[in-house]
Order: structure tokens, then C-alpha cells, then sequence
């Protein structure tokens, strides 16, 4: 269906309750806007293969808009990598928007990192796992502190492959994410987590869907998020387990660390389950800093600013702990850190 | 009883029907015009009326819910229901004096004798309007009210106006509206300042006749450091047309108060069960929702609870059993709109011959509320391929003090428990059984021993012939 046929989703559905669809759309619902490209480039600035916008069509909203803005169309295909490939999506203008489809036949470790300043960035990732292979993905936002971001992503993961799937999320004001994984294949299982650092008055939005349709899948989700000032973290999950998806096992942790009076964060960790013979569980947590482990920190010297640094910069990285890839853990942890370090100097 | 009513009311031991003897009886469908005639009919005061017409606007103004099993919902025909329905020309207080086949459902439903041996009170309401009321006398003296809704509204119009619909205005939801609109009976409870109430009081909800609506209100007023248990029982015969139960249950607890209501419905699997309940709890006040639910074609349930005052708690333990052709869409809320409020919600549920049992909860923690706590526990097993369980749990937290947990699990009954019972002589089934008592254990023990031990025979029942 295309975008202008399209009725506003309405706040019932839980994708859209927190952050509505004419919130995170850059202007009026009823316009498509003319986007700039977002630029994919690979370390040493050589660009991705370019390719033309697929006909696909879609049900759902956000990708809908974004096929209708356009931007830029871009593929990589890679077969077996030992070394892991960072790619820089740049964006500029007013309005950009980037499409980038992945494909894995062998083993790799891919870094998306996003940047730039534009009001609105859109970006949609689709990727394809083939049997049998591994990717270790990792993506970090560092967009500007002023822009909007709505971000969609779509993995098949097929029969004995695997995903690993890290976000770290520091940039932008209004940030909307929509991740959507399927375990299409027996065997195949996905570990995932979302690190969320909320300053100032960001309000992020984090949707990740995980449909399991094949028996003996596993997949593993962590998302954590320290909210500080006036921010919002918004985490919601689907997991679904398919009719005769047996021997599957799911699991979902959500944690909120609440640092300021103002700070707001919500949990909604879904689950719909088909299959008798499954472990599905999910927790969800929210509390605010430990005045026991401020009173150790302090007692040894730091001042609260530093003690509270620390804790957060622990809880942070607890969200990584279910990853196994070490180039992907050493990334996600190196950019964490030096984000949190730069943000107690302010 | 013929074959083919056995046929079709199947297990269902509630599935019996009487004759309908009744004294008054509309015709199916609703219209502003029989929101007046209910009204008329009950002699009711101005305000009352002007109540339940401005409901009824908001009723077929408002949308059916774009969430739940809209597929369900959207087969409930308003149009084909009775809305009011009497079969006694008065409420009786003694068992003699209620109709011999009206006293017989109740007899085989084995009421007046749980009233001797163990409630200070019971409501029995059949079709629209309670047939029979009683309470002990040592409870009057101390001045607890407890009356159908009816009579409570005649004998205590301003006590009634004061806090009718103050917890779930009628524009809370469409169903809330309804009831409003058309309430008929139900209970009106009242437990003046310091008085504990040792034994529970009793209701018990029947429909008889075919395509009814059963829109029964209920206030339950706890003056400041009272205590009270009220237990809610319904059942309904087996028709093949559905029925609609669309109750409105209003609790206030005020300051150092406690009230628990305990409900196990077992609806036969034609009837809806969209019911509204919620509670306020006052500084340092308890509210504990204890919520069973076995039967219904489709529950849409969710006993919320406002901590309004300092200090105040909310207990909810609720189970549902979902079987074939049945969706229990069930959860709970809780509000801390003040500080050093608590709140535990223990959810469990089974689904078994492709029914779906859904826990939908929401837990807020508001702004200025600082220091709350709050646990949310949800199991739930799965019998079979083809049944269905869903969790919805949402958390909104808008203070950064609030210290929040909430834990779900979807798994089947474990092979190894199973064959650690059947290594000591127990047969499948029997092992079975055991095992989902246990797990329905947290909630059987907080209800009163003859309600557990009924409730236990009532799962054993439905869970007869669930292995292979």
C-alpha cells in the first residue's frame, strides 16, 4: 500500500502510543517531503553499491513513508570477513533518508555508525542472513542533539544462522525505532540489546519485535536504559512464538535507570505465544540509583557526579553481556564509555 | 434433563436452566425509552434517571474498544439482548418466601447452606434483580449496611448519590456506559468507621433465561479503619446464544481501611463477561482484588486499583483458565497517585483445547508519587499446540524514586514433575491435576476453605481427560 492511502495508526496500538505517528513525522501527516540522500560509505570513504528503489510495498506506516521519501538505495553483500567493516551513514540537508539492504553468506562483523544534523532522518535496514552464516551488527546513533530520527529495520535470519545486534543510542531529540527480526529457519537464534543514554529533554521510542517461526530458534533481548533530566525512554517488545514453534526459547529484559525528578521511562515487554512446548519469560525493572553503592562509590573518594557516572556506565554496559562477538563488545563498550566521559566533562 | 441438553452443556455442572417465570419481561433491544422504563419501573429519583439517560447517549456515541478480541466483541449484538428481566415482585429475607424453582437454582448452587455455616450475608440475584437478602444481625447493630443496590438506593438515596459513579463515571468505557445505563441490582455495602466485619458477605449472580444481560452495580463503601470480605459468585445455564454480563464495581476505602473482594466466575461458555471494577484506596487504606476466572466465552476483566492516599497498598491475585472456544482477557491495574504506596499483582493463567488466556496489566507511577514499590509476577503454561497465551504488561514510571519489577514466564507443565507423581502410583491425569492445583495454589489460599475446596474441584473437572 502506499503512504498517501494509509489511515494514521492509532494510539491503541502500542507502536504508537507514546510517540504518535504525526510526532515523529517531519511535518504534516499528509506530506511526503522531498529527502536528500543519507551517504553509506565504508571506512576509507569508498561508497556502497547503489541500487535501484525495489518495488516492494509495505503495510506499515514508517516504512511505507519512508519508501515514499526515497533517498538513497544501497546494498552490501558480504561472504566471509574476518575483519569487521564499519560503515559511515552521513546525513544532511533538511530531511534525509537512506534505505541500506545487507545481505551475509559467511561470518562478519558490521558497524553502522549514523551522524549529521539535518531536522529529520529516516533510515530503513533490511537484511538477510543466509544459512548457516553470522553477523555480529553493531549500530550506533550520534546524531545531532536537535534532530528527529525514525529508524526501521528488518532481519530474516534463516535456518542455523545467527544475528547479534547491538544499538547504542546518544544522538538526536525525538528518536523512533522499529526492529523487527525473524526467525525464519530452525536452528537460527538472535541475541540482541538496546543501550540507551537519555539527557536533557530526548524522548526515545525503542520497538523491537522478535516472531519466532520455526522451532528450536532461541533469541535473547536486553535493553537498558538510564534516563537523566527532562528525557523519556519509551521500550516496548513483541515476541511472538508461531504454532508448532517448538523448542524455541525467549527471553526479554527491560531495565530502566531513573536518574532525575522529571525523567519518565515505560516498559511494555509483549509476548504472544502459540506453542505449548516453549521457555518464554520476560522481566522488566525500573528503579532509581542505589544510595548504598553512591555511599561506597563517595566513600572512596569520588563526588556524586563521578560516583553516578560509574553506576550508569555499569548498568550500560550490563546491557552488552548477552553478546559474544568481542570486536562487537569492545566497539559497543569503547563508544559507550568515551560518550559517558564526555558527557560528566560538560 | 434431555440427551441434547446434556450435549450441549457438556461438563458445565452450572449448565442447568429453569423454566422462565417472569413477572416483568422487555422486549429484546435498547433504546432511550427503556433506560426510562428501567428507571421508571424501580421508581427511582430524578437524578438517578437523568443518570442513566445521559449514559445511554454515551453509549451508542461511544466506539466498540479497537483492542482485545475486537473479532469477539464485534459479534455482540445490543440488539438482541433483554435488558431487564423480574422474576420476584420483591426481595425476600427468608429462603421460604422466595419462588420454589428460583429457590431451587439456588439450592443446587448450594447457597443457603455456605450462608449458615460461614457468611455474615448474602445478595442472591437472579436475571435483573436480587430475589432474596439477608445479613446477621450482629453486623446490623453495629450499623453495616449491606443491601441489593435497589434497596440501597430507596433507603440511602444521598449516601448512594455521594459516590455513585465517582470511581468509574459512565464515560469510562462503552461497557461502563451500558451498565449505567441499564444497571439493575447488584450490591450496596456499607462498613461504618472501626468496624471489622470477621465473616465474609456474599453475592451471587445468576442468569437463567436465554439472551439476557446481566448489568448488576455494586458499591462497596469502608469507613476510615473498617474491614470487610465480600464474595462474588456467578454462573449462567448453557444456551446456544450468548448472553452478556456487563457488571460496574465501585470499592472506596477510606483512611486505614481494608476491603477484599474475592470473585470466582464460572459463566457458561456463551456468556461475555465485560465487566468494569476499581477501587480507591485512602491513606494507608488495602485494597485486594482476588479474581478467578473459569468460565465466560470472552472475560475482558481488569480490576484496577487508585492509591490515592500516603501509604496506601494493592493486592490483586487473579487466575484464568481458558478452555475450548474461551479467551480470558484478564490483568490489572494499579495507580500510585501518592507516595509510599505499594502494590503486588500475581497473575496466572492455562490454556488448554486452543483457548487463549491474556494477562493486560498497567502499572503508573505518577509524577509526585515518590518512593513506591510495586511487583508484578505472571505464569502461565500451555497445554497444547494449538492454545494461545499472551502477555500485555505496561509500566509508565513519572518519578525516578519508584522501585519497579515486573517478571512473566510462558511454559508447559514440566515432564519431570509429571513423572516424579506418576513414579509414586499417580495416574496421568491425576498428576495432572495435582500439579495445576499447585500452580493455582497462591490464589485457592486466599479464598475462603469452601470456596478453595469447590474451586479445586472445579479445575480438577476441567482439567479431566487433558493429557494425550
Amino acid at each position: 500500500m502506499i503512504y498517501q492511502q494509509m489511515a494514521i495508526p492509532p494510539r491503541s496500538e502500542h507502536l504508537w502510543r507514546y510517540t504518535p505517528w504525526p510526532r515523529i513525522h517531519p511535518s504534516v501527516t499528509d506530506e511526503v517531503p522531498i529527502a536528500d540522500d543519507v551517504i553509506f560509505s565504508l571506512e576509507g570513504g569508498e561508497a556502497l553499491e547503489k541500487i535501484q528503489q525495489p518495488e516492494d510495498s509495505f503495510d506499515e506506516i514508517a516504512r511505507a513513508f519512508l519508501q515514499a521519501a526515497g533517498g538513497s538505495y544501497n546494498r552490501l553483500v558480504i561472504h566471509e570477513e574476518p575483519e569487521p567493516i564499519h560503515i559511515n551513514a552521513r546525513a544532511s540537508g533538511h530531511v534525509a533518508v537512506g534505505h541500506l539492504d545487507l545481505e551475509v553468506k559467511g561470518s562478519a562483523v558490521v558497524f553502522i555508525h549514523i551522524s549529521g544534523e539535518p531536522e529529520w532522518v529516516g533510515l530503513h535496514i533490511t537484511g538477510k542472513i543466509h544459512p548457516n552464516a553470522q553477523l555480529s551488527f553493531g549500530f550506533i546513533n550520534e546524531l545531532d542533539s536537535n534532530t528527529k530520527f525514525l529508524r526501521c529495520e528488518d532481519w530474516m535470519i534463516e535456518r542455523d544462522s545467527e544475528l547479534e545486534h547491538a544499538t547504542l543510542s546518544v544522538g538526536g531529540f525525538r528518536c523512533k525505532s522499529d526492529l523487527r527480526s525473524t526467525l525464519n529457519g530452525t536452528g537460527a537464534s538472535i541475541r540482541q540489546s538496546v543501550t540507551v543514554n537519555a539527557v536533557g529533554a530526548r524522548h526515545e521510542d525503542e520497538h523491537v519485535e522478535i516472531h519466532h517461526l520455526h522451532g528450536h530458534t532461541n533469541s535473547d533481548l536486553v535493553m537498558n536504559s538510564a534516563c537523566a533530566g527532562s528525557s523519556h525512554f519509551i521500550g516496548t517488545g513483541l515476541l511472538t512464538i508461531a504454532e508448532g514453534a517448538n523448542k524455541s526459547d525467549a527471553s526479554q529484559v527491560f531495565r530502566n535507570l531513573l536518574l532525575s525528578e522529571k525523567a519518565r521511562a515505560e516498559a511494555i515487554p509483549e509476548l504472544e505465544v502459540h506453542a505449548d512446548d516453549v521457555s518464554a519469560a520476560h522481566g522488566a525493572a525500573s528503579a532509581p540509583v542505589d544510595k548504598e553503592q553512591m555511599h561506597y562509590l563517595m566513600s572512596r573518594g569520588l563526588t556524586p557526579e563521578e560516583s553516578q557516572a560509574m553506576i550508569v556506565n555499569g548498568f550500560l554496559l550490563n546491557a552488552f553481556s548477552n553478546l559474544t562477538n568481542k570486536h562487537l563488545i569492545e566497539e559497543m563498550r569503547t563508544r559507550l564509555t568515551v560518550h559517558l566521559e564526555c558527557e560528566l566533562k560538560r | 434433563m434431555t440427551d441434547e441438553a446434556q450435549d450441549v452443556i457438556g461438563d458445565y455442572r452450572y449448565g442447568f436452566h429453569d423454566p422462565e417465570n417472569s413477572t416483568i419481561r422487555f422486549d429484546k433491544g435498547l433504546s432511550e425509552q427503556v433506560v426510562r422504563d428501567i428507571s421508571e419501573l424501580k421508581n427511582e429519583p430524578q437524578w438517578m434517571t437523568d443518570i442513566r439517560v445521559k449514559a445511554y447517549r454515551h453509549f451508542v456515541e461511544r466506539v466498540m474498544p479497537d483492542w482485545g478480541n475486537c473479532s469477539l466483541l464485534d459479534q455482540i449484538d445490543f440488539e438482541s439482548i433483554i435488558y431487564f428481566l423480574r422474576s420476584s415482585t420483591k426481595t425476600e429475607k427468608s429462603w421460604d418466601e422466595v419462588p420454589d424453582d428460583i429457590k431451587n437454582t439456588f439450592d443446587r448452587l448450594g447457597i443457603p447452606d455456605a450462608e449458615q455455616k460461614w457468611l455474615g450475608g448474602v445478595t442472591a440475584q437472579y436475571e435483573s434483580e436480587a430475589v432474596y437478602h439477608s445479613i446477621r444481625e450482629d453486623l446490623e447493630e453495629q450499623g453495616v449496611i449491606f443491601l441489593d443496590m435497589d434497596s440501597g438506593l430507596k433507603q440511602y438515596p444521598e449516601l448512594i448519590k455521594k459516590y455513585f459513579g465517582t470511581v468509574i463515571p459512565h464515560s469510562d468505557n462503552k461497557f461502563s456506559a451500558l451498565n449505567t445505563a441499564v444497571w439493575s441490582g447488584g450490591s450496596f455495602l456499607y462498613i461504618p468507621k472501626g468496624v471489622s466485619v470477621e465473616m465474609p458477605v456474599q453475592a451471587y449472580f445468576r442468569i437463567n433465561a436465554k439472551n439476557m444481560g446481566q448489568f448488576e452495580r455494586t458499591l462497596i463503601i469502608a469507613d476510615e479503619g473498617s474491614s470487610v470480605h465480600y464474595v462474588e459468585g456467578c454462573t449462567a445455564p448453557t444456551y446456544s446464544t450468548d448472553s452478556l454480563h456487563s457488571a460496574v464495581v465501585e470499592l472506596i476505602a477510606m483512611e486505614g481501611a481494608k476491603i477484599r473482594y474475592s470473585t470466582v466466575q464460572n459463566w457458561s461458555s456463551n456468556v461475555y463477561n465485560l465487566v468494569t471494577k476499581r477501587a480507591v484506596a485512602h491513606k494507608n487504606a488495602t485494597i485486594e482484588w482476588v479474581d478467578g476466572n473459569i468460565g465466560s466465552k470472552l472475560t475482558m476483566k481488569y480490576p484496577s486499583v487508585l492509591l490515592k492516599g500516603e501509604g496506601a497498598h494493592a493486592e490483586v491475585i487473579s487466575v484464568a483458565y481458558a478452555g475450548e472456544g474461551q479467551h480470558q482477557d484478564t490483568g490489572a491495574k494499579v495507580h500510585h497517585l501518592a507516595s509510599n504506596t505499594t502494590s503486588n499483582i500475581l497473575s496466572k493463567s492455562i490454556s488448554k483445547k486452543g483457548g487463549r488466556s491474556s494477562y493486560r496489566g498497567l502499572l503508573q507511577v505518577s509524577p509526585k508519587s515518590t518512593g513506591c514499590r510495586s511487583k508484578i509476577v505472571c505464569d502461565a503454561l500451555i497445554f497444547d499446540g494449538s492454545s494461545r497465551s499472551d502477555t500485555y504488561p505496561t509500566m509508565e514510571i513519572g518519578n525516578s524514586t519508584a522501585d519497579l519489577e515486573h517478571e512473566a514466564s510462558v511454559s508447559k507443565v514440566s515432564s519431570d514433575q509429571l513423572f516424579y507423581l506418576m513414579s509414586r502410583g499417580f495416574t496421568e491425569d491425576a498428576a495432572m491435576g495435582l500439579i495445576v492445583n499447585g500452580f493455582f495454589e497462591p490464589f485457592t489460599r486466599e479464598l475462603p476453605m469452601e470456596y478453595a475446596v469447590e474451586l479445586n474441584k472445579l479445575l480438577e473437572l476441567e482439567m479431566e481427560g487433558s493429557i494425550g
